[in-house]
């Protein structure tokens, strides 16, 4: 499976940087909406550019197994051990973007959809694993007739190259 | 003697042949013979030489009419006994299991836990060295982890250090060699299921037994099994001899073969039609079979006790009967006593006749070191340790009885009665053993702490992994292991305000009308009912709140302001949402719906919640994992499926306002009931009468139901916060925790509220408080807290602070 891996580290490096040289503006010109924006709650906001987290190294182990699994052509026991990988890490976004991408090369376009739906949802939402996110939605839209939806999710998934939607 | 008495005789002879008839068996031949020969012998000289002919042609015509059918009768039984052999299926129940604990650096689980899981999964306490043992010395645990068929391949037995620190895995290690940092825990026997016959087998094949074993049964109860054909005439003589010198059956000349013969195909009786047959029959299986498929089956087959009406065949099922330990882990005297144990299961049962079977097997210890199978070390060691048996009654299938009902249920769902029973199907389940012990011992504890008189309470409990909809623990009584109403799947009852949240889903799915800041009115109100009285719903304090936030509203459980709302988003959406989410709310619609006033299982309340608790992916609950055959080849597997549901934002709303009942709302003793803040979320529910009490709280790792009730269903002076919520707190503050923060959809922005009013505010409003709302849905109108001079700055161009 074609993942972009090295292409997109220098791009969204420079949008990051792009970001951070932007002058900050006095906090007297945000409009009433703008004031009236909070951020999402302490805990919550772990989330957020770090798009590699430090992983359990018995997960990495298991993802190192479907992926030769994968290769093996045994999608079955790549997906089984991505499962057991999952119930160890239920929200990790790599893993199941790994499974949604499983998933799609067995023709089950539902679950591919919804995993990979989920790992954007608890992702990063930017960067590479956010255009895979959308890449195998767009996929996944496209064989079950949904073209409408498919080319919204290309459309989002050029996104995953900018800066991350605002948040303060 | 004259001729008188040859008549009588040959009277005699003739009444005595319709008794024999055609069926001329040898033992009927062997009574004729007691009195034939006094006739043939002592009375011959006298006898006329016409009757004397008659006789010799009479004598002729019964060895021939013996001879004939011998011929067919030999055949026959050869016939069979190849047949039977190949033939033979045994039936093996179809084992229950549990998950298996992965152990890995940093998983978090307590000390008593692990104990707990290693005790499930058949672990004793002992020497390392021995597969199926462990030693722990405070937090440092020596584990030798047995060997296990998963469904996705085996894993042979393993050896590994780690220590428990802060309720964590730390440095783990494997002894013998060096490999994954993930090990499996084999997975515990939580039962069998629907058992198809009295007996009970675990198939070993030979070359998993252990080698003493093999030898040790050879030496014990055939030695010269390796070079006979069957029979062993030399044995049979030693044997005659011996019973005849001790004047009773001390030992039995039967080869394993001729046992086997025996355990596989006649009947117990002691005859010598019997014998003879099982001599045949030896013979036929020797002929036809090698020695290894014989001293297999053999060794799968030997009666070796029961276990309440059912019998304990073979050394698999022996060892897990007996110890509590696959075959492979014995020691050299557990080996002893069941090889023992063989000549009279019941004679020399190690609980029962205690001396008696310490005896049988320091003999056979004895018999072990004469033949050179152990050295004198070892012999003296093993001779000197006590019994140690650790029987494993049917207890297990009661203790889990609550959880394999459910199982049972899904798996009658998919498959017929037939191919589940005898098939030895391996069922690898969700349930995890700690979580279990834990809730059982939350609800028992809980109750008793809580009720009005001892034992006056019923409760159930449903605990899950929300984002797989795995089942982790079922308890549907108070007292664990005991068979009979199965609360957690049958008890249908009233949910009460349980069902408020999904009043409010329905309302928060459209952002353009209702966001948690709407203003409801909690206010008297009187409802028209076709054909019944008006309804006019109160309040369970009794008083109206008037103006309240949704948030609220939902948060303090205000039936009136409810009802207000549901009424004006009508009862069919409700009904509708709730087959959506895959519950049959019943066909009755009265708008006491809104307040729930509907009866439900906690099961289904439990598969109302889960998408709730999985951040917007629904998936149907489940108890089963995997299916396999006794191979570990699989069958069927029931895959993680998730689905998202459309309105994601919509629960992220309402998992906010959850959040804000357990802090501040109705389930706020939470706060003080657990040992810290585990992010929780929740909802109590309370009925009519304090009939029911009903907590349904979740966690980003679990999602647990807790249902309180007289089983009667009278008034029990119960609420959802003082008697379900203890029980909840209980469960939950001995679970692990990973608490990671929840992640807000895509759709979803926060701003500033100045509380309670519908209002934008500044973070500087002395009301402020932050609200998350669907895109675009914040109210429009501002705080007069906030600063006029803004107003201009509005019309600037703005930026977003990344």
């Amino acid at each position: 499976m074609a993942r972009i891996h090295l292409s997109l580290v220098p791009i969204c490096s420079l949008l990051l940087v792009a970001c951070a040289t932007q002058p900050p503006a006095p906090v007297e010109d945000r409009s009433p909406v703008e004031q009236a924006r909070a951020s999402e709650p302490e805990p919550e906001a772990a989330r957020g550019l770090q798009v590699f987290p430090l992983r359990n190294p018995a997960v990495d182990e298991l993802i190192t197994a479907a992926e030769q699994a994968e290769r093996d052509g045994d999608l079955d026991r790549a997906a089984m051990l991505l499962e057991r990988a999952i119930r160890i890490e239920p929200r990790d976004p790599e893993l199941l973007q790994n499974m949604a991408e499983v998933r799609l090369a067995q023709g089950d376009w539902e679950q591919a959809e919804a995993n990979a739906s989920r790992s954007f949802d608890v992702g990063p939402r930017v960067g590479e694993l956010c255009q895979r996110n959308w890449r195998t939605m767009a996929l996944a839209r496209e064989r079950t007739g949904r073209h409408e939806e498919a080319h919204r999710a290309r459309e989002r998934m050029q996104d995953c190259r900018v800066e991350p939607p605002p948040r303060f | 003697m004259g001729p008188e008495n040859e008549v009588h005789c040959w009277k005699r002879w003739i009444d005595r042949k319709p008794e024999t008839g055609l069926t001329w068996t040898a033992a009927a031949w062997d009574r004729a013979k007691d009195w034939i020969s006094p006739v043939a012998d002592e009375f011959a000289p006298t006898i006329t030489p016409v009757l004397r002919r008659l006789f010799i042609t009479l004598l002729l015509f019964s060895a021939g009419l013996t001879l004939g059918l011998a011929g067919p009768w030999v055949w026959w039984l050869d016939r069979e006994a190849g047949m039977r052999f190949a033939e033979r299926q045994w039936t093996q129940n179809s084992r229950v299991y549990a998950r298996p604990l992965e152990l890995y650096d940093g998983l978090k689980i307590s000390l008593d836990d692990m104990l707990v899981e290693l005790d499930a999964a058949g672990l004793r306490s002992g020497d390392p060295a021995q597969p199926g043992r462990f030693r722990q010395s405070g937090q440092q645990l020596d584990l030798h982890l047995p060997g296990f068929v998963y469904g996705d391949g085996p894993e042979p037995a393993v050896r590994l250090s780690l220590s428990i620190e802060q309720d964590a895995v730390r440095h783990l290690q494997r002894i013998s060699a060096p490999g994954s940092g993930l090990v499996r825990v084999p997975p515990a026997e939580l039962g069998a299921l629907l058992p198809l016959d009295d007996n009970d087998r675990t198939l070993v094949a030979l070359v998993d037994f252990p080698p003493l074993l093999v030898a040790g049964i050879q030496a014990v109860e055939d030695r010269s099994f390796n070079h006979h054909h069957g029979i062993d005439p030399r044995g049979m003589i030693r044997a005659a001899w011996t019973n005849l010198r001790h004047g009773q059956v001390v030992q039995g000349g039967s080869t394993i073969t001729q046992q086997l013969v025996k355990n596989l195909f006649l009947s117990p009786d002691r005859s010598l039609v019997r014998k003879i047959n099982e001599a045949i029959m030896a013979i036929s299986l020797e002929r036809r079979y090698g020695k290894a498929a014989i001293l297999e089956a053999y060794l799968n087959e030997v009666y070796l006790g029961q276990d309440g009406p059912r019998a304990i065949h073979g050394f698999g099922r022996a060892s897990e009967h007996y110890f509590g330990l696959p075959v492979q882990a014995l020691a050299p005297e557990q080996i002893a006593l069941l090889v023992g144990m063989v000549r009279g299961a019941s004679w020399y049962h190690p609980v029962r006749n205690p001396q008696r079977a310490l005896d049988r097997r320091d003999r056979v210890l004895d018999i072990f070191l004469e033949t050179g199978l152990i050295d004198l070390a070892s012999h003296g060691d093993s001779t000197g340790r006590p019994l140690d048996v650790n029987i494993q009654r049917g207890q297990r299938s009661q203790r889990y009885g609550d959880f394999l009902e459910l199982v049972a249920r899904q798996l009658r769902r998919d498959y017929r009665e037939r191919d589940l029973s005898g098939t030895g199907l391996r069922i690898h389940t969700t349930l995890s053993p700690s979580a279990q012990r834990q809730a059982e011992r939350a609800l028992s504890q809980g109750l008793s702490q809580v009720e009005r008189q001892p034992g006056e309470l019923q409760g159930a409990i449903i605990l899950l992994e929300p984002t797989s909809g795995e089942i982790r623990a079922l308890v549907g009584d108070r007292q664990p292991g005991r068979r009979g109403f199965n609360r957690a799947l049958d008890a249908r009852r009233q949910v009460g305000s349980v069902i408020k949240p999904f009043v409010y889903l329905i309302a928060l799915a459209q952002p353009e009308r209702f966001h948690l800041a709407t203003t409801l009115h909690d206010e008297p109100l009187s409802i028209r009912v076709a054909g019944q009285e008006p309804w006019q719903p109160r309040n369970y304090d009794g008083t109206s709140h008037g103006q309240v936030p949704l948030m609220d509203a939902l948060a303090f459980s205000y039936n009136q302001a409810t009802v207000a709302l549901g009424q004006e988003l009508g009862l069919s959406g409700l009904f509708r949402l709730l087959r959506q989410l895959g519950v049959e709310p019943g066909s009755d619609p009265h708008p006491s719906a809104f307040l729930g006033a509907l009866d439900l299982t906690p099961l289904q309340v439990a598969q109302l919640y889960q998408p709730l608790a999985a951040e917007g992916y629904s998936t149907p609950l489940r108890a089963i994992n995997q299916v396999t055959d006794a191979r570990g080849s699989e069958i069927a597997r029931y895959p993680m499926r998730m689905r998202p549901i459309r309105d994601r934002e919509a629960l992220a709303l309402l998992d906010f306002a959850l959040r804000h009942a357990v802090t501040e709302g109705t389930a706020r003793s939470l706060s003080w009931r657990l040992p810290a803040d585990i992010g929780a979320r929740g909802k109590t529910g309370t009925t009519n009468d304090r009939r029911d009490a009903w907590f349904v709280g979740y966690t980003q790792d679990w999602l647990g139901v807790v249902w309180t009730g007289r089983d009667d269903n009278a008034p029990a002076g119960i609420s959802g916060s003082a008697t379900a919520l203890p029980v909840w707190a209980e469960l939950f503050s001995g679970l692990p925790v990973s608490a990671t923060g929840r992640s807000w959809p895509e759709g979803i922005e926060w701003y500033w509220i100045d509380w309670p009013s519908p209002l934008l505010a500044s973070e500087d409003c002395s009301n402020a408080r932050a609200l998350p709302f669907v895109a675009d849905s914040q109210p429009g109108l501002y705080s007069p807290c906030m600063d006029a001079r803004t107003e201009s700055a509005a019309r600037r161009a703005w930026w977003r602070r990344p």
